[in-house]
């Protein structure tokens, strides 16, 4: 596993896949970017750890991630967001289902450094738990050591509204189909990131792999 | 302008009004812990044997159990060879029937009513000062509705089967390093029996406070709610200014019964140390509570303005169906506290429901962390939970950390949490400045503002006392 740097002004988009290999370290300097978009389908078991490092005035990281587990998957997740000084900017947000007997962890940490004042910094960690046998853990954490800051996270572990449902249902859609609409529209602020060539086929994947769930549920 | 200043200056040096010292004669046992010590607690307080063998099995726990270490706390060595275990007021031939009038001077100067001065407060009141609980008010009105409130020693010698019944059983003793070190040596506090359908018609409340140096204080409460009962506890700490650290470690252990309901508040204003962060108490608490029949309530409201370091996570096992739990809390840290302060929820029935309302405040060089937990267990069908907490920081040398842990293990459950951390805006602070409001008196408001949530959950006599407690708090935070 090798770092990620960004160079000052760079402007990076990335997409990780499966089998892909993350970078240990993505390190932003002065006025770069990075976008990354973590995907992670229904079969595979994931360790996943991602250490972001904002160093320079003006950079900026947005982190995307979803997850569908349907069977027995074990997905861990630990981003660790540095905020190491001022004027920087960082959004995360993950998304998944947990159906099966699968088991999901997931933990972030923002760190804002003492002087690193004007810092913008979200996180947020959305769940859907499908069976009784599955089980979610979430550690959202902030540690800030700096005042002028905008920093907030937030966290969910739920169910599918049965309102919707019934919604669509009294409209002729099925029950099934309903659910795969509620969690593809669940999935979808995390696949809207997706660069334009690859979103079409990655969202028609994560569609198929929902429908199966459900149908097997 | 420097009138302005002069003013500034003269508010940021009031520091701590309850710091003095009260010149009773104390009688002390010898510094240090082990066996004899605690025989000696044990003989002193004329307990019954199961006591005295509760009190050992304890300390056999502690010795082989070490210090926790996760909190995000910068805790310096304590010696616990080094404390004094137990002291008290030394007895004089008339007590308790009257009280010695210096006490009562402090306790005036605490502003709390001992005598039946009260009846006019309406407050039910137990002091524990340093290590023995010195009276107990409105008994017998109390004591006609079956009501029991005493303090843990008299309860011990009256009551003795209430409390086997339910002594730790929400705070097992070997539930952790503090908790096995007060089961060993507590020395006082204070006891609560709500009999079934019992409505209390006053606020209980007790005060603690540690008057002698070189001694760490031990109390203990228990509290029982039985079947359709209800009652709201309160407790106030404070403690003189010392330039050594004082530890104090308490445990609560809260059982509500079925359909009953329990409110307990706290205002925690031990001594936080000086400016430069000397002395002030080391405030290591357990307080746990359990919903143990279904329909049961358990609220939590606590303000935290005092002590050097505060490790302390009021809990609720959440056992009953449909039980419910709130949490409120407001925690302030400034100069050099730290506070590593809030909540677990434990749901394991059925439609069980919790809230977390935490607010922290952090000022000076302080560190202020929210540490939580919300557990979800299998069988918590339709279990629900909701936590916000917010962070407001004043200054740039202070920290504000949240470390909330969510698990579950339920479909049909439901978390939220929600965090948000912040400083007082410019624009705010220039508003109230432009209306003739100084940058003082403005923090209070906006920090009052901002609490306002938790401190509209107090008991009415409470809820003055924080909100002026805030402002003396955080005075010299600003400029």
């Amino acid at each position: 596993m090798k770092d990620l740097l960004i160079h000052s002004g760079e402007v990076v988009h990335k997409v990780f896949v499966y089998g892909d290999t993350l970078p240990a370290r993505i390190i932003v300097e002065r006025d770069g970017r990075v976008d990354v978009v973590v995907l992670i389908m229904p079969g595979v078991s994931e360790d996943l750890k991602l250490d972001v490092e904002l160093v320079g005035e003006g950079a900026e990281a947005n982190i995307y991630g979803a997850y569908v587990c349907g069977a027995d998957e074990r997905v861990k997740i630990a981003v660790d967001m540095h905020h190491k000084v001022p004027h920087c900017n960082s959004r995360q947000l993950f998304k998944g289902v947990a159906g099966g007997s699968s088991r999901v962890d997931f933990y972030g940490k923002i760190i804002v450094a003492q002087d690193a004042q004007r810092t913008e910094a979200y996180q947020e960690n959305h769940n859907i738990l499908l069976s009784d046998n599955a089980k979610v853990d979430t550690k959202p954490q902030l540690e800030i050591y700096a005042d002028d800051v905008k920093c907030s996270h937030g966290a969910t572990i739920g169910r599918l509204n049965e309102e919707e449902q019934f919604y669509m249902r009294s409209r002729g859609i099925t029950l099934e189909d309903a659910k795969v609409l509620q969690m593809i529209s669940f999935i979808a602020p995390v696949l809207e990131n997706i660069p334009e060539a690859d979103r079409e086929q990655l969202s028609v994947q994560f569609e198929d792999a929902i429908r199966n769930i459900v149908h097997n549920s | 302008m420097s009138k302005d200043k002069e003013i500034l200056e003269g508010l940021t040096e009031k520091e701590y009004e309850h710091g003095f010292v009260t010149d009773v004669e104390q009688e002390f046992i010898p510094k240090g812990l082990n066996e004899d010590i605690i025989r000696l607690i044990s003989a002193k307080k004329e307990e019954p044997e199961w006591m005295l063998e509760f009190r050992l099995e304890a300390f056999r726990r502690w010795q082989k159990m070490t210090l926790p270490t996760w909190a995000h706390l910068d805790i310096p060595e304590i010696d616990f060879q080094d404390i004094i275990y137990y002291a008290a007021p030394k007895k004089a031939e008339d007590r308790p029937k009257e009280i010695d009038p210096e006490l009562e001077k402090t306790f005036d100067k605490l502003g709390i009513p001992l005598h039946e001065r009260a009846a006019l407060a309406g407050v039910a009141v137990d002091a524990v000062f340093d290590s023995v609980s010195v009276t107990t008010t409105f008994r017998s009105a109390l004591a006609e509705k079956g009501i029991i409130f005493c303090s843990f020693s008299e309860a011990v010698r009256e009551h003795p089967d209430l409390v086997r019944k339910y002594l730790a059983s929400v705070v097992p003793v070997g539930d952790n390093f503090y908790a096995a070190l007060n089961s060993a040596v507590f020395s006082d506090g204070s006891f609560v029996y709500i009999p079934k359908g019992v409505r209390c018609p006053m606020e209980l409340s007790s005060y603690f406070r540690i008057n002698a140096a070189g001694t760490g204080q031990f109390e203990r409460t228990l509290i029982v709610a039985d079947e359709g009962s209800f009652v709201s506890y309160m407790e106030g700490c404070t403690a003189p200014m010392r330039d050594e650290n004082q530890l104090h470690a308490a445990v609560v252990e809260i059982i509500v019964e079925k359909d009953a309901e329990v409110k307990y508040s706290t205002v925690q204003n031990w001594y936080p140390g000086d400016a430069e962060g000397r002395g002030g108490i080391f405030n290591f608490v357990t307080k746990r509570g359990i919903c143990k029949g279904s329909g049961s309530h358990l609220s939590w409201t606590q303000v935290e303005t005092g002590s050097a370091i505060t490790w302390k996570y009021p809990s609720t096992i959440l056992k009953g169906d449909n039980s419910s739990s709130e949490f409120y809390s407001v925690a302030v840290t400034n100069n050099f506290q730290q506070a590593d302060t809030g909540t677990k929820m434990i749901h394991i029935g059925r439609n069980t429901r919790s809230k977390i309302v935490s607010k922290g405040i952090s000022a000076g060089r302080s560190q202020n962390s929210y540490r939580g937990l919300v557990k979800m267990l299998p069988g918590a069908d339709n279990a629900r939970n909701f936590s916000q907490c917010d962070s407001l920081l004043i200054g740039d040398k202070c920290g504000a950390h949240t470390f909330p842990y969510i698990e579950n293990a339920n479909k049909s459950a439901v978390v939220e949490h929600e965090a948000t951390t912040s400083k007082i805006s410019e624009e705010q602070l220039f508003y109230c400045n432009q209306r003739g409001i100084g940058p003082e008196e403005a923090v209070g408001l906006i920090v009052n503002g901002y609490a306002r949530e938790v401190l509209s959950k107090l008991p009415m006599e409470f809820a003055v006392e924080a909100q002026k407690l805030l402002q003396v708090s955080l005075e010299g935070s600003v400029g």
